[in-house]
């Protein structure tokens, strides 16, 4: 592991660091530098937040499984699992600061929060459930820590009680599967809550029919049931690897992330067929505007899924099988929150009946884009009424960086704390 | 109560954008920042008529903010920056504002506008990119705008001519004239008197006994918004004032 591993960390590193300094080049320039505009207020942030939202989902959801249903498979990878749920949620709060025009003003969703919006609920509930997790996950570790301590850079080995016998060593044991026992009905409600009250956050725009209306949530739960396995399935991987034991558990891992990913498909055409039944509306315009302008991202996000289940269903016994698997249905969900964002925006809200004597259309009324593009000799239209959003590059070195660093944490907390066997 | 609405007669519209461009001025918008916006109904192109000759449509569509009494951008927003004042002015804190442009997703008649750089940079680039070499508002000189700021009596920020970065900002029925007594000068400046603002608790105001006797509709009534913009259908003009191509006279 030794070289590769340091290699791993220091490409993460880089990336990282690009994209901190991308972040404080937006920070002083302003989110002038990202592709979004007025017509098009939110972007690849949003979407990767939602995305993150839903891979934290597994790792709480796998742990409670143990000690609330008893899924007795699931405990050894237990920690790495509410250790993901953990990296993921704080990497989904981390995603909101490059949205926002100014992130030094954020606590005021604490200091000020509007009841009625549901951000500020979204906010308070991923960082219940990042705090939930961390203590969780610290709960299962304790009599491991006690026993080999946490492992610092240099040697260096801190919280270690080497002093313990070997009964109290048990009775910490206990006490902690006992604590364990206890978290785990608090820490449920939560998982589900993160989702939920993001899916809520769009559900509730009656102005963007590509949201509005009472199967997100579901969706995202399903997205979340299938986003998160899948990561705990690769974290354990890296940490354990394919152990004969722990066969029945990345097979039930496997089989949750495949069913909920059939369960996402179901509901998502579901949802297509009904509005393209209309024939006609907002609801069913949102729609075509998928398939006439985004079925490239809606084909990505279909192969990549329908492989992963397939992959994950056949081939869940073997290493290739579970890494292909995974990262083929995290591509789907990835390719499906990005998709989240374009229908809304151009399905322009105000639209006008135009009743002409042979023909009836609705007509979007342009949005001012806030700059003046082009130049004097080739103007761009300051009004739009569509608008073509590609993420910057600023765009993408911040997102490319959030995702190394939390993968850069991720790896350094796995071999600082005493996961393994 | 007083609870300021507004009506537009379309009848009296004649699509100059003069609304528009004394709004821009008179609030010191930014360049491509617009907070009134003037189309032609159902054209690419403004004032380019729709429909195929004979049966042509010309109707122009002025739309600032409807001020809704059920706002979605009030409700959005999390942090209270954007709120409704006892007036029914729905107004944003640029003191408060967090930027998450939340609200620009929320509102169903596209007039949110965000501040994507700062006005400065704005400027200056602005007139590059339409052929000016010069800066002609280099910092700190005089800029087009209302030169104070403007704060609510509970002390909100709600007016400055130097926009701060990243929040966002819309029309608000020029809080800093309703405030002395004087009406919008989006009312104040159409050449055809077609706007009438005033207070729709009031019976014996001007406009509520125009929305008595007149039918007037509101923009996407079905989402519950209920804005407290009101507009006047334009009526079919038919052989008066028009232009007619017929072979004879
Ligand atoms: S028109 Fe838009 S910005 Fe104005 S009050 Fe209504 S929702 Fe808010
Ligand atoms: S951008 Fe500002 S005004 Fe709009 S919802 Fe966010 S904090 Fe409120």
């Amino acid at each position: 592991m030794g070289r590769k591993y340091d290699l791993a960390m220091g490409i993460l590193a880089v990336l990282a660091l690009i994209g901190v300094a991308a972040f404080i080049y937006q920070f002083q320039k302003g989110l002038i530098l990202t592709n979004m505009r007025n017509p098009f207020s939110w972007g690849i942030y949003i979407a990767m937040w939602a995305f993150y939202v839903g891979t934290a989902a597994g790792g709480l959801v796998v742990s409670s499984a143990i000690n609330i249903f008893g899924v007795k498979q699931l405990k050894p990878i237990a920690p790495v699992a509410s250790l993901s749920a953990f990296i993921f949620a704080v990497a989904a709060m981390i995603m909101i600061l490059p949205d926002i025009g100014r992130p030094e003003r954020v606590f005021y969703m604490f200091i000020y929060p509007n009841p009625k919006s549901l951000l500020p609920w979204d906010f308070l509930v991923l960082s219940v459930y990042a705090v939930l997790s961390a203590v969780y996950t610290y709960v299962q570790l304790q009599p491991k820590i006690a026993e080999r301590g946490i492992s610092l850079p240099f040697g260096k080995t801190i919280m270690k009680k080497g002093d313990l016998t070997p009964a109290e060593l048990e009775n910490l044991r206990v006490k902690s599967e006992r604590r364990a026992k206890a978290l785990a009905p608090i820490a449920l409600p939560f998982a589900i809550l993160i989702h939920t009250v993001t899916a809520w956050v769009l559900a509730t725009q009656l102005s963007r029919p590509w949201w509005y209306g009472g199967l997100l949530a579901p969706t995202f739960i399903a997205a979340a049931l299938t986003a998160g396995p899948a990561v705990v399935i690769l974290a354990s991987l890296v940490v354990y690897g394919l152990r004969e034991d722990l066969k029945p558990t990345y097979r039930l891992l496997a089989k949750v992330s495949a069913f909920s990913a059939v369960a996402l498909l179901f509901m998502y055409y579901n949802d297509f067929f009904i509005r393209q039944w209309w024939d006609a509306g907002r609801e069913y315009d949102a729609l075509m505007l998928v398939l006439r302008d985004y079925l490239h991202i809606h084909a990505v996000e279909a192969v990549f899924l329908i492989a992963g289940i397939v992959i994950l269903a056949k081939k869940y016994d073997t290493v290739s099988g579970l890494v292909a698997g995974s990262i083929a249905v995290n591509v789907g969900i990835l390719a499906h929150r990005y998709l989240l964002i374009p229908p809304a925006y151009n399905l322009i809200p105000l639209r006008v009946p135009v009743v002409m004597a042979g023909e009836s259309f609705e007509w979007q009324y342009p949005i001012a884009v806030g700059e003046v593009r082009g130049t004097l000799l080739n103007p761009e239209p300051v009004f739009v009424s569509y608008w073509n959003y590609i993420p910057s590059a600023v765009e993408m070195a911040i997102t490319v960086g959030v995702f190394a660093l939390i993968s850069f944490v991720f790896l350094a907390l796995m071999k600082a704390l005493p996961v393994r066997e | 109560m007083v609870r300021y609405g507004m009506i537009i007669d379309l009848n009296r519209c004649i699509g100059c954008r003069s609304c528009a461009v004394v709004c821009k001025i008179v609030n010191s918008q930014p360049p491509g920042t617009w907070w009134q916006r003037v189309e032609t109904v159902g054209s690419n192109e403004h004032m380019v008529p729709v429909g195929e000759y004979p049966n042509l449509s010309e109707v122009f569509l002025p739309i600032p903010c409807m001020h809704c009494e059920n706002a979605p951008c009030v409700d959005v927003c999390p942090v209270g920056a954007t709120w409704q004042r006892e007036d029914g002015l729905v107004l944003v804190d640029f003191e408060r504002c967090i930027g998450c442009r939340y609200c620009i997703t929320a509102c169903p008649y596209g007039v949110r506008q965000f501040n994507w750089q700062d006005p400065d940079e704005n400027f200056k680039q602005g007139f590059e990119r339409s052929g000016f070499e010069e800066n002609w508002f280099a910092e700190g000189d005089y800029k087009y705008g209302y030169p104070k700021d403007h704060r609510t009596d509970d002390g909100r920020l709600v007016y400055t001519k130097t926009r701060p970065r990243g929040v966002v900002e819309k029309c608000t029925f020029c809080v800093q004239f309703v405030d002395q007594g004087i009406a919008p000068a989006c009312v104040r400046g159409c050449p055809g008197n077609a706007r009438i603002f005033g207070d729709l608790d009031d019976p014996g105001s001007e406009i509520s006994k125009t929305l008595k006797d007149r039918a007037a509709f509101r923009l996407l009534e079905e989402l519950g918004t209920e804005p407290k913009v009101f507009y006047i259908p334009p009526a079919r003009k038919e052989g008066r004032g028009g232009v007619r191509y017929g072979e004879k006279i």
